[in-house]
């Protein structure tokens, strides 16, 4: 699960001898200090999630001069415009305002989601290539579009002088060979994204069974068919499922990502299965659909014995408000402010202190109930009360 | 409660003869034939679907693109085309749910959902009519507005914290007299204005003519850029009552919440009967429409089959329906015809 392989082009820009500066002290301080990982921020990070360098092994005056006084035009590529997206956003920018405070770095921010369909793909194509045309110096990107076509975009965007950051995405899953291999294809700098994507699928699954105690039937709102989301949680799922003989997925329905969607299709699978246990929205959602749709039929919500479970994934605020209101069981957290943080200490690492940087920076996920909520919620809030705003 | 450009024949022909010929001649009983069948397989196929509860969901679910489609039949009539449809739901829907977080009353949010849609028809009506853009164009230029404000304004989060005890019962969560829910009273009564408008007034009339022929109208005095903009405040308003039903089903409010309700609408309309090129249609046929849409989806959601083999079935109903809708409408030219040269004594 760690991230093993790593990005050596060096950063692009900034004179040879801020490069060389840079490059003495860093590997000075790995040297000293023996050790690769940044500083962790938020709902805590697993060992093996290195990032993609640090800025704790220089003193703060240091960085100062090697930054400049910088400006550093970065375009964001979110698949869709969205709650999640938001708070990957806000995270991000939040990182980005203490690197001005502390390093005197300065920022320019854009943001552009596609408006339509985000699970075809084309629209961020066209964003992309808008931020490649405007020649900025790095843009993060999250698109639906079909990895080759999205790694063609990215190198041609490299050989004009663009770095390109991946997160939220689901390649080295869908081409495994890649995260063994680096140069098997990736064109980006680094990819953010949660551990191991199916793994929400995954421990979704595993958190039903634990409830139900192995036994039951379910049923699943999916994502659109097609999607790498949907094809890669679904993987995850029916493997934790596959995992107790007695349990059982008995029906499936799309519910488009969107909330009303998921009521629909949880309402019309629950009248053909009313007896079911637990019900999985592939995202959250959908779930909050699914969640309304046992209001709707008059049924019992878990109550930690009885009561049907409903479990999404993404760790949203109204997700956390439904848990804590006993309307949605749990939510599979994909720690959306650790991502934006970790992409902003990514791309600083390179970009300015040119650094090597992980090509796979993974960040950890969580089941967040009843029991959690608490805790989960109250870093997502601190989020976004921060002070970034771009 | 609805009207259409056809009268039945009036004949000395039995009963079966005039059911038969009316069959081919009113779309709306091809369209209540094509929902019998549909029912009648799925009902083969699946003995759950005719489960009362699953029926009555199903009826739930249509709704809000049955009041959609009804405001579409009323623009179809006239010649027009509503492509902002959708996003004026959701913008509507944003307008209630931000009016509630501000803490203005319900009936504030309500009126200023209302109006909103009443402002977004009367902007689709200047752009048609003073500007001279085709419909197809002004409203899809104003789906960008309505999409583009709404985005601007959320910075794309959804909306929530705005729901009251009574935003679940407008929605249909919870129902208001024994099963009846508020959304299904309120579709009733669209379609008793709406239809009665039609089949009743001088304004229905309009727009069935202007949808027929703008230059016979306007040679017959009828004030057409009028009535076309009344067509798009009707679509608006429409709009705005399905988005202030869909911010209490949803309960958040998503910028993209009206995307891709606009072909729904259009595709209910035209399944019941409603011609593109105008003058034809009926709210009748919308409603049964709109049920057929979500009869689909629900037989398709109880299979269990992927989502792609729904966009298939329901883009093969919508063929079906547009050939049985121009097969009727040559009959009927023809059965009108018939009777024109009947009534001047020549052998038909």
């Amino acid at each position: 699960m760690s991230s093993t392989t790593v990005n050596t082009r060096p950063g692009r820009r900034g004179s040879r001898a801020r490069l060389a500066l840079a490059c003495t002290a860093t590997a000075a301080a790995l040297l000293l200090t023996g050790c690769t990982t940044v500083n962790s921020s938020g709902g805590g990070s697993n060992a093996g999630a290195s990032g993609g360098g640090g800025t704790d092994y220089l003193p703060d005056e240091t960085v100062k001069k090697i930054v400049n006084g910088r400006e550093i035009k970065v375009g964001f590529a979110p698949p869709i415009l969205s709650e999640f997206y938001t708070q990957v956003e806000k995270a991000a920018q939040n990182k980005m305002k203490e690197y001005e405070d502390r390093f005197g770095v300065k920022w320019k921010w854009e943001r552009q989601g596609a408006l339509n369909d985000a699970h075809s793909g084309t629209e961020t194509l066209g964003i992309v290539q808008g931020y490649i045309a405007r020649k900025f110096d790095a843009v993060f990107v999250c698109s639906a579009a079909n990895a080759s076509t999205m790694q063609a975009l990215y190198k041609q965007g490299s050989a004009k002088g663009i770095d390109f950051y991946q997160f939220n995405s689901t390649e080295e899953l869908a081409n495994p060979s890649q995260a063994e291999n680096p140069t098997g294809g990736l064109s980006t700098v680094s990819n953010i994204g949660y551990d191991d994507r199916w793994q929400s699928g995954y421990l979704a699954g595993q958190y039903i069974a634990k409830q139900l105690k192995g036994q039951g039937s379910i049923i699943q709102i999916m994502g659109p068919s097609g999607s790498d989301w949907t094809k890669l949680r679904q993987l995850g799922f029916k493997k934790a499922i596959a995992e107790y003989p007695d349990m059982k997925i008995v029906g499936e329905a799309d519910g488009g990502y969107v909330r009303d969607k998921g009521l629909t299709a949880a309402q019309d699978l629950l009248t053909k299965f009313p007896d079911v246990k637990a019900i999985y929205g592939e995202n959250e959602d959908m779930a909050l659909g699914a969640a309304q749709a046992i209001d709707a039929r008059g049924l019992k919500h878990w109550d930690g014995t009885s009561g049907i479970i409903t479990i999404g994934a993404d760790g949203l605020v109204s997700g956390m408000d439904a848990i804590k209101a006993g309307k949605l069981t749990a939510t599979v957290d994909v720690n959306s402010s650790e991502m934006g943080s970790r992409m902003i200490e990514t791309l600083f690492a390179h970009e300015f202190l040119g650094q090597e940087v992980n090509q796979f920076i993974r960040i950890p996920t969580g089941v967040v109930d009843k029991s959690n909520v608490d805790w989960h919620e109250g870093v997502l809030k601190n989020v976004l009360s921060g002070p970034g705003k771009y | 409660m609805s009207t259409t450009t056809t009268t039945p024949m009036k004949d000395n022909k039995s009963l079966t003869d005039r059911a038969a010929g009316r069959l081919l001649v009113d779309p709306t009983l091809g369209v209540l034939a094509l929902l019998l069948l549909i029912c009648l397989i799925s009902a083969f196929a699946l003995p759950v679907f005719l489960n009362p509860s699953n029926l009555y969901n199903l009826l739930n679910t249509s709704l809000i693109v049955m009041i959609l489609a009804m405001g579409m039949t009323v623009v179809l009539i006239s010649g027009g085309i509503d492509l902002s449809i959708g996003t004026t739901m959701a913008l509507c829907a944003g307008v209630a749910a931000t009016t509630m977080n501000y803490g203005l009353p319900l009936i504030a949010a309500l009126l200023a959902a209302l109006a909103t849609g009443a402002l977004v028809g009367i902007g689709n009506g200047l752009l048609i009519t003073r500007l001279g853009l085709p419909d197809f164009i002004a409203t899809l230029a104003m789906l960008g507005f309505a999409s583009g404000i709404l985005y601007i304004w959320t910075k794309g989060v959804p909306i929530i914290g705005y729901m009251v005890p009574e935003f679940y019962t407008i929605g249909g969560l919870t129902p208001l007299v024994g099963p009846l829910t508020l959304p299904m009273l309120i579709a009733l009564a669209v379609a008793l204005v709406l239809g009665g408008i039609l089949g009743s007034t001088r304004l229905g009339t309009h727009f069935f003519a202007v949808g027929s022929s703008k230059t016979g109208a306007m040679q017959s005095g009828v004030r057409v850029d009028r009535i076309r903009a009344q067509a798009y405040i009707v679509s608006g308003l429409a709009a705005a009552v399905a988005g202030i039903i869909m911010a209490g089903r949803n309960t958040n409010v998503p910028a993209d919440l009206g995307n891709g309700y606009e072909i729904q609408a259009i595709a209910a309309a035209v399944i019941g009967g409603a011609a593109l090129t105008g003058g034809r249609g009926r709210i009748l046929g919308a409603i049964l429409g709109a049920i057929t849409l979500a009869a689909t989806v629900n037989l398709i959601n109880l299979v269990g089959v992927p989502s792609s083999y729904q966009k298939i079935v329901i883009g093969a109903i919508l063929v079906v329906a547009v050939l049985a809708n121009r097969l009727s409408a040559v009959i009927s030219a023809k059965v009108r015809q018939r009777r024109a040269l009947v009534l001047e004594g020549i052998p038909a």
